[in-house]
C-alpha cells in the first residue's frame, strides 16, 4: 500500500540529487561528492557489517586498493580512468576473496581486530613499494569536472543501493541474515556459510574500491596514510549504524544526515564541532539504536513513545 | 531395506573427555527412534555428530548409504538432514515467517530459489505446527512453547528425510505435548525418519518405535520401548539405584 508512494519518493529524490550540481555552487558540489562517496562506502559496509554481521575494519583497505589500483593504471600504464577503476576493483575483490576465506573464520571481536591489522599492514607495504610511489604517494592527472565526479558518485550510490535492495529480497540475503543472527543454525539449515561470507565480503570490497578509485581521480593525490585511513572505516560504521544497519536505505540516509550535521557544525562552531558531533552520535545511539531507517518505519505507529521504548528496551 | 541412517562405532573425544564411545545403531525409513539417557550421557553430542556441528573422532556415519562423516553441516542439510536445537536458536532479527522461510530457501536439495515460493511454503509449515497466527511477529517476541514450535517449523521447512529433534517437548504442558506428538507422527507418516531426544519419559515411550539408551557416552540398551524401559540396567542408569531396587520390589 505504501510501497509505490515510497518508490516514487525515492525516484524523485534521485532526480533532485542528480540535478543539484548543474545549478549549485562549486563548494556545495564538493560537499555533495564527499557525502555521496560516504553513502556508497556505508552501503558497501552494510553488506558485510549490517547484513552478515561481521564488523569489518578492512573496508578502508579495499578503498585504498581501489585508489591505488586506479592511480597506478593511469600513471604507470597510461590506461584510461574506466579501466583503471575496473582494475582497482578487481584487485580489491581478489584480495577480499583470498583473505576473506582465512579471516572470516574468526567471529566477533577477533574478526574486527584482524581486519584492523590488515589496514596497518597495507599502509606499511604500500609505503615501501616503488610502483606505489612509496610514502610520498602518487599524483594523478588533473581533470576539472566536479559535476562528472558528482554524477559518478551518485551512480555508485544508486548501484550499491540496488544491490542491497536485491540482497534484502533474495535467497542470498536471507542466507546472510541467517549467518548474522546465528551462524551455527544457518549452517544446520543448509547455508554454505563460508561461501556466503566470502561473497558478501567481496561485494562489499568492490563497492569500497569503486569509491576509492573515484575519489583518487577527483582529489588527484593519494598517499598511503590517507588511502588506508582507518578513520574512514570508522566513519562508514558510524554512518551505517546511525542510519540503520541491515536496512536498504539506512546507510544512505545516515550519510546524508550526518554529513549535513557535520558540515553545519564545522562552519557554525568550528572549534568545538567534534564535541557536538560526538554528542549527536551518543544521543542517536541511545534514542534510536536501530537507526534512522527504523525510526521512519515505526514512528507512525509509536509516535514520540518510540524514543522512550528504545531507552526502556535497552535498559539505559 | 537399507537404513536411512547407519551409525557405526561412533566416538567423540573432547580434549581427553570421551563424550561418546563406540556407539552403533541403524534408523529405518519412517521410523521414530527415541534417544534417552541421563544428563551428560552424550545425546546432544550424538545429534551434533549426525548434523555435522561436530566431527567424530572415530567411526562411520552413513546417510542413505553414502558416507557423510567428512561433510560440513550445510552439505548434510542439503542431503536431507534437518535438526532442531535444544537451546533454541531462532533468528531474532527476522519475523517468524522469514525464520521458517530460511529453511525452505536452503534445506534439502538446496531448497527453493524463489523467495515468494519459500515464504508460501513457510506459511504452510507454520499452519502445520499451529503458529500461523504469529507469522508476522518478530521471532524474539515468541514465548517458550511457541519457540519450540518455531524450531520445529524451521526444521520441517527444510523438507528433511531425517529429522533430528533435540528436546522439542521439554517444558510443554500435556495438551501442547499431544499437539507435537501429532505433528511428529504426521511427519513420520510421510516417510521421514525421526531421531528424537526427550526427557519426558511418558512422551518418548508412546511416541517411539524403538528406544536407544545412552549412559556415560555408551549405548547400554536398544529395542522396543517396553522392553528397554523394564531393563534393570536402564532403570539403574536412568533412575538411580534406589529406584531400581524399589521397582524390583514393587512388581
Amino acid at each position: 500500500m505504501k510501497r509505490p508512494l515510497a518508490r516514487a519518493g525515492i525516484v524523485a529524490a534521485f532526480v533532485v540529487l542528480a540535478g543539484i550540481p548543474w545549478i549549485a555552487s562549486p563548494s556545495i558540489v564538493q560537499f555533495g561528492i564527499n557525502m555521496l562517496l560516504l553513502a556508497a562506502l556505508a552501503q558497501g559496509w552494510n553488506i558485510i557489517g549490517g547484513y552478515t554481521g561481521y564488523a569489518s575494519f578492512g573496508n578502508s583497505v579495499f578503498y585504498g586498493l581501489g585508489s591505488y589500483g586506479t592511480a597506478i593504471a593511469m600513471l604507470r600504464w597510461h590506461l584510461p580512468f574506466g579501466i583503471g577503476l575496473a582494475l582497482g576493483t578487481v584487485i580489491a575483490v581478489i584480495f577480499a576473496a583470498l583473505f576473506g576465506r582465512a579471516i572470516l573464520r574468526l567471529r566477533g571481536h577477533y574478526f574486527a581486530i584482524c581486519t584492523l591489522g590488515l589496514a596497518e599492514v597495507m599502509t606499511a607495504i604500500v609505503s615501501n613499494l616503488e610502483i606505489t610511489g612509496r610514502n610520498t604517494g602518487l599524483v594523478l592527472p588533473l581533470l576539472r569536472g566536479d559535476v562528472l565526479f558528482y554524477e559518478l558518485s551518485l551512480a555508485l550510490v544508486v548501484v550499491a543501493t540496488l544491490i542491497v535492495a536485491w540482497i534484502a529480497h533474495s535467497r542470498f540475503g536471507y542466507g546472510l541474515i541467517a549467518i548474522r543472527e546465528n551462524e551455527e543454525a544457518a549452517a544446520a539449515m543448509g547455508v554454505d556459510t563460508t561461501r556466503y561470507k566470502v561473497l558478501a565480503f567481496s561485494l562489499s570490497a568492490a563497492i569500497s574500491a569503486l569509491a576509492g578509485g573515484i575519489h583518487a581521480y577527483w582529489i588527484t593525490f593519494i598517499d598511503p596514510v590517507s588511502a588506508f585511513d582507518i578513520g574512514l572505516n570508522v566513519k562508514m560504521i558510524i554512518v551505517t549504524v546511525f542510519g540503520g544497519p541491515g536496512s536498504i536505505l539506512g546507510p544512505v540516509l545516515g550519510a546524508f544526515v550526518l554529513s549535513g550535521i557535520s558540515e553545519v557544525l564545522s562552519t557554525e562552531i568550528s572549534t568545538v564541532a567534534g564535541l557536538f558531533f560526538g554528542a549527536v552520535i551518543v544521543v542517536a545511539v541511545v534514542f534510536m539504536p536501530r537507526g534512522v531507517a527504523d525510526l521512519i518505519r515505526r514512528f507512525d505507529k509509536y509516535r514520540w513513545r518510540y524514543f522512550a521504548e528504545n531507552v526502556r528496551a535497552n535498559r539505559l | 531395506m537399507e537404513p536411512v541412517l547407519s551409525v557405526r562405532h561412533l566416538t567423540k573425544r573432547f580434549a581427553g573427555l570421551t563424550a561418546l564411545s563406540d556407539v552403533s545403531f541403524d534408523l529405518g525409513r519412517g521410523e521414530i527412534l527415541g534417544l534417552i539417557g541421563p544428563n551428560g550421557a552424550g545425546k546432544t553430542t550424538l545429534v551434533n555428530l549426525i548434523s555435522g556441528a561436530f566431527r567424530a573422532s572415530e567411526g562411520d556415519l552413513r546417510f542413505e548409504g553414502a558416507p557423510i562423516g567428512a561433510l560440513p553441516s550445510h552439505r548434510r542439510a542439503k542431503l536431507g538432514i534437518g535438526r532442531t536445537f535444544q537451546i533454541m536458536r531462532p533468528f531474532p532479527g527476522l519475523s517468524v515467517l522469514d525464520n521458517v522461510a530460511v529453511g525452505a530457501l536452503f534445506g534439502t536439495g538446496g531448497g527453493h530459489r524463489q523467495l515468494a515460493i519459500a515464504r508460501e511454503l513457510a506459511h504452510q509449515k507454520l499452519e502445520f505446527v499451529g503458529l500461523a497466527h504469529r507469522a508476522d511477529r518478530p521471532a524474539e517476541a515468541l514465548g517458550g512453547p511457541d519457540r519450540k514450535r518455531l524450531e520445529l517449523a524451521k526444521a520441517l521447512a527444510m523438507n528433511p528425510r531425517l529429522l533430528l529433534l533435540d528436546e522439542v517437548m521439554a517444558g510443554l504442558n500435556l495438551a501442547e505435548l499431544e499437539a507435537v506428538f501429532a505433528i511428529v507422527r504426521k511427519v513420520r507418516d510421510e516417510g521421514v525418519s525421526v531421531l528424537v531426544i526427550e526427557h519426558v519419559m511418558k512422551a518418548i515411550r508412546s511416541l517411539s518405535d524403538r528406544l536407544l539408551v545412552l549412559h556415560h557416552g555408551e549405548k547400554i540398551a536398544e529395542g522396543k520401548p517396553q522392553q528397554v524401559l523394564s531393563d534393570p540396567t536402564v532403570i539403574e542408569a536412568y533412575l538411580g539405584r534406589r529406584r531400581a531396587a524399589h521397582e524390583g520390589a514393587g512388581t
